[in-house]
């Protein structure tokens, strides 16, 4: 008994002895983590002979863990929205990156070197948002009003306003009632009125596939960057192009104030903006590339946001609008949809 | 042999010192921040709390989910609870073990049992459709039916193994001795095995209610966002606001909730006496 | 009256170990997604349960914190069921409160409480901390259980041990431990499988690198909807099971519940 005793504290403290080799701990998105790891983390591993770690979830959540961990960071670098950046910089949680060090950035678009200011983060993919639906059950989806509608009824799942998504369906449907208030007040108060209607309000996107797939639902909304695994999973689901365009938004990295080995940092960030990973992600469907090196076929930039012309096209939700209002947002669902 | 009660203390040292530094410590302090309001103390932060009508209706609903359990459980345990006690011996070692297997699986893996089964492709939607009960598949998932469910199945065996304990210790001639007088069934249940099992009935009790307000993985997979319970609003609250100042009002609330649970059942337990 | 008492024993059992076995049968599908019932039977998502790495890390968490802390419980709670039980010392009813206390403060507050008071600012890691918080949970169970075994066993017996000649110790480990084995047995069981399917206490306390298998269970199934986790659920049930129907063939574990 004593052994075992022994055995096992022995065994905790080598776990924590083996955490001190060199190892990149990294914040991320939790979808198509298998694509990531062969395009990205398998082969910087193998260059960098260190180790990644990776948190995933949802942005709320991962940004409110780096406040809470604040004073002894867990996480080096960190994947999320701009609009997160935004705040995270205000609030003192992340550090500026190097230009100099990222001489991939040079091949990026113009908007995504520097989309938050004072170089805090990089855009590392752009994506739209709009309605996706299974086309065995729905026939087809023409305005982003029609996901209050009668056919609709029931088999709807909307992001939750905390989500990134969330904000973003809100834009659409406040510009398809004809309002441009950036409190999104006709937005929710049509959620509100629908809500018995709607089957969940999704924390995470990637639970929309299966949900889909099992029948619970029938039509969401989601970004881009979802919707090479939901059509994996559901053959018969659809993008939506509605009427009144879809919105979108743009995912960025930052490096986190107190990171223990910034070079890593900065080298990990360097080798996802370049134009190798950058044009195996984007052939896998699974992000749109900021690098403009990568081409690829039409047939798979039908399943991507790809190209100036299409991020021209996106009505992006400009993330000082979102940390200006999302208080705004937040009290107005509280007090009207969630309850 | 056993009178130098310092040695007694100094055997009880670790463990107490180890609950009172490493967990009660930590928990004073973070239920404490539900009392501290930027006056001092005060309990403005319940207010707060209160005051949203989101937060109210997730307290009442698992509240009456608790109750709604418990009473469920309570009535259909004493029918097993005295099924089992009929058995014989080696049925009822048979018939405890099953009992008792459940808990020793994980939530999550029964949890997700009730995912499949009560989806809409699940069995129970394909029995209603096939059968032509209903046209369209039901939405059983996301619902407080789906929570009650699965919090009923989680809980129902640590109702009835108090109840079987206590079924076990009734003096062998009082039913018998009831049923001659002519007393029916009802009569019998009522005025002689409920007061008289009433301590394992407060055991099992105070078990399940606690438990369903306490649950965490069934809500928050059988419920999702749209149906909270305190506990997964409590997880909400934290992890996406950083909202400490709830958390720890709703800290304060599930652990009176408790503690006052256990009080009043005991209380009713001994009121009475025997009879 | 006695059919209608088995019918509703039958059903009950049924619905409380059916779903279970469904899961079971689910996992064995040949099938791409969870589903009952399922298309073809085949063990290739057993297979790929073992290829999941976050599933064997996460394992080895799981059972290293389960034993570890179980055993620090035991190590801590049996003297203290001991002390409480032969001595009665002076505030042994506010001890026997405090040693409880674990059971009524629901576990996510408890991870809670330790990751904002112990790990950030004390800066304890994560796994010493969910090590404290698993083994805290587990004291009450220990102390329980064994205080049971002491009550059973007559207090003469140690005193015929030391008046023949044995020491305090030796009467201790000679006399009294042999016969609460069967008890120190059972918490041991209890404590390690209430530990390993802890989920609450966990929610707050794990981080990138550091998780329990339940809750890798129920993030990989945010993403992931096949059969690999219910065949994972299988197969822990059926150590659970194996587990319980060796003590309950040993020690009538049945006794202890």
């Amino acid at each position: 008994m004593k052994l075992l005793l022994s055995a096992s504290l022995l065994g905790l403290i080598a776990t924590a002895a083996v955490a001190e080799d060199k190892t990149l701990t990294i914040s991320v998105y939790g979808v198509s983590q298998d694509a990531y790891k062969e395009a990205l983390y398998a082969p910087f591993e193998a260059k960098c002979g260190c180790k990644l770690v990776i948190e995933m979830g949802n942005s709320s959540e991962r940004l409110a863990k780096l406040e809470a961990n604040a004073a002894k960071p867990v996480v080096d670098v960190i994947a999320f929205s701009d609009a997160n950046a935004l705040e995270a910089a205000g609030k003192d949680l992340i550090q500026p990156v190097d230009p100099a060090k990222l001489p991939s950035l040079a091949d990026a678009y113009e908007f995504a070197r520097d989309p938050v200011g004072g170089n805090m983060a990089v855009g590392y993919t752009f994506y739209g948002t709009s309605i996706v639906y299974d086309s065995d059950v729905i026939d087809g989806v023409d305005s982003w009003l029609d996901l209050f509608s009668d056919e609709l009824k029931g088999q709807v799942a909307l992001p939750n306003v905390s989500t990134t998504q969330g904000p973003l369906a809100l834009q659409m449907i406040e510009t398809a009632l004809g309002s441009d208030d950036p409190k999104f007040g006709k937005a929710i108060d049509m959620v509100a009125q629908h809500r018995d209607d709607i089957v969940t309000f999704y924390e995470k996107g990637g639970q929309i596939p299966q949900l889909m797939q099992q029948g619970e639902i029938a039509v969401s909304v989601i970004g881009r960057f979802g919707w090479a695994n939901l059509l994996k999973t559901v053959p018969s689901a659809r993008w939506a192009t509605p009427k009144e365009g879809q919105s979108g938004g743009m995912n960025v990295l930052s490096i986190v104030k107190g990171a223990h080995d910034p070079e890593l940092a900065h080298q990990f960030i360097d080798y996802w903006l370049s134009a190798e990973v950058q044009q195996k992600l984007a052939e896998g469907q699974v992000d749109s590339p900021v690098n403009q090196k990568v081409t690829v076929s039409d047939e798979i930039a039908e399943g991507l946001s790809y190209g100036p012309e299409m991020a021209a096209a996106i009505r992006f939700l400009p993330a000082k609008s979102t940390l200006e209002n999302r208080d705004a947002w937040l009290e107005a669902w509280n007090a009207k949809v969630a309850q | 042999m056993f009178q130098d009660r310092r040695l007694g203390l100094a055997l009880l040292a670790p463990a107490t010192l180890f609950i009172l530094l490493g967990f009660l410590l930590p928990v004073a302090i973070l239920l404490s921040g539900a009392f501290q309001t930027p006056e001092g103390w005060g309990f403005s932060s319940f207010t707060e709390f209160f005051a949203k009508p989101l937060h109210r209706e997730v307290f009442w609903r698992t509240f009456r989910l608790g109750l709604y359990v418990t009473a469920i459980s309570a009535v259909i345990g004493y029918a097993v609870a005295l099924s089992i006690v009929d058995a014989s011996d080696k049925r009822k070692g048979q018939l405890v073990a099953t009992l008792v297997l459940p808990l020793m699986i994980s939530p999550v893996a029964r949890t997700y049992a009730w995912v499949v089964i009560l989806g809409k492709t699940g069995i129970v939607n394909q029995f209603l459709t096939g059968t032509g009960i209903l046209d369209t598949p039901a939405r059983i998932l996301f619902s407080e039916t789906a929570i009650f469910i699965g919090l009923i199945q989680l809980f129902f065996p640590l109702m009835v193994l108090p109840l079987i304990s206590a079924l076990e210790n009734l003096p062998r001639d009082v039913v018998p001795a009831a049923r001659m007088l002519g007393a029916n069934w009802l009569q019998v249940f009522w005025k002689v095995i409920l007061p008289l099992t009433r301590e394992g009935l407060v055991v099992g009790g105070t078990l399940v209610f606690v438990g369903s307000l306490t649950a965490y993985v069934t809500p928050a997979i059988l419920g999702g966002s749209k149906v909270l319970m305190l506990e997964t609003l409590l997880y909400q609250r934290v992890s996406v606001a950083n909202d400490f100042a709830a958390a720890g009002v709703i800290a304060v609330i599930l652990i009176v909730m408790s503690i006052v649970t256990n009080v009043v059942l005991k209380r009713l337990a001994t009121r009475k006496g025997g009879k | 009256m006695r059919l209608a008492g088995q019918t509703i024993l039958f059903l009950v059992l049924a619905f409380l170990i059916g779903p279970f076995i469904l899961i079971c049968v689910a996992g064995l599908s040949g099938g791409e997604t969870l589903a009952f019932p399922p298309e073809g039977l085949s063990l290739r998502w057993v297979a790929r349960v073992f290829e999941v790495e976050s599933f064997r890390a996460t394992f080895a968490v799981s059972i290293t914190l389960g034993i570890g802390a179980t055993l620090l419980a035991l190590l801590i709670g049996v003297p203290a069921a001991y002390g409480l039980e032969r001595y009665n010392p002076p505030g042994a009813n506010v001890i026997r409160n405090v040693l409880s206390s674990p059971i009524i403060v629901p576990g996510i507050i408890v991870g809670l409480a330790l990751l904002r008071h112990l790990v950030i600012p004390l800066g304890v890691g994560i796994l010493p901390a969910l090590f404290i918080g698993h083994t805290a949970l587990l004291i009450p169970y220990a102390v329980r259980i064994v205080s049971g075994s002491l009550v059973n066993l007559r207090v003469d017996i140690e005193e015929a041990a030391v008046l023949l000649g044995a020491s305090r110790l030796q009467s201790f480990t000679k006399v009294v431990l042999p016969n609460i084995r069967n008890g120190i047995m059972a918490a041991f069981i209890i404590g390690f499988i209430t530990s390993f399917n802890q989920v609450p206490v966990s929610l707050f306390l794990t981080g990138p690198g550091v998780s329990t298998l339940p809750i890798d269970m129920m993030a990989y199934m945010e993403f992931n909807y096949d059969p690999s986790i219910a065949a994972l659920s299988g197969l822990l049930a059926l150590m659970s099971l194996v587990i319980v129907l060796v003590a309950e063939k040993l020690l009538g574990l049945s006794r202890y519940v």
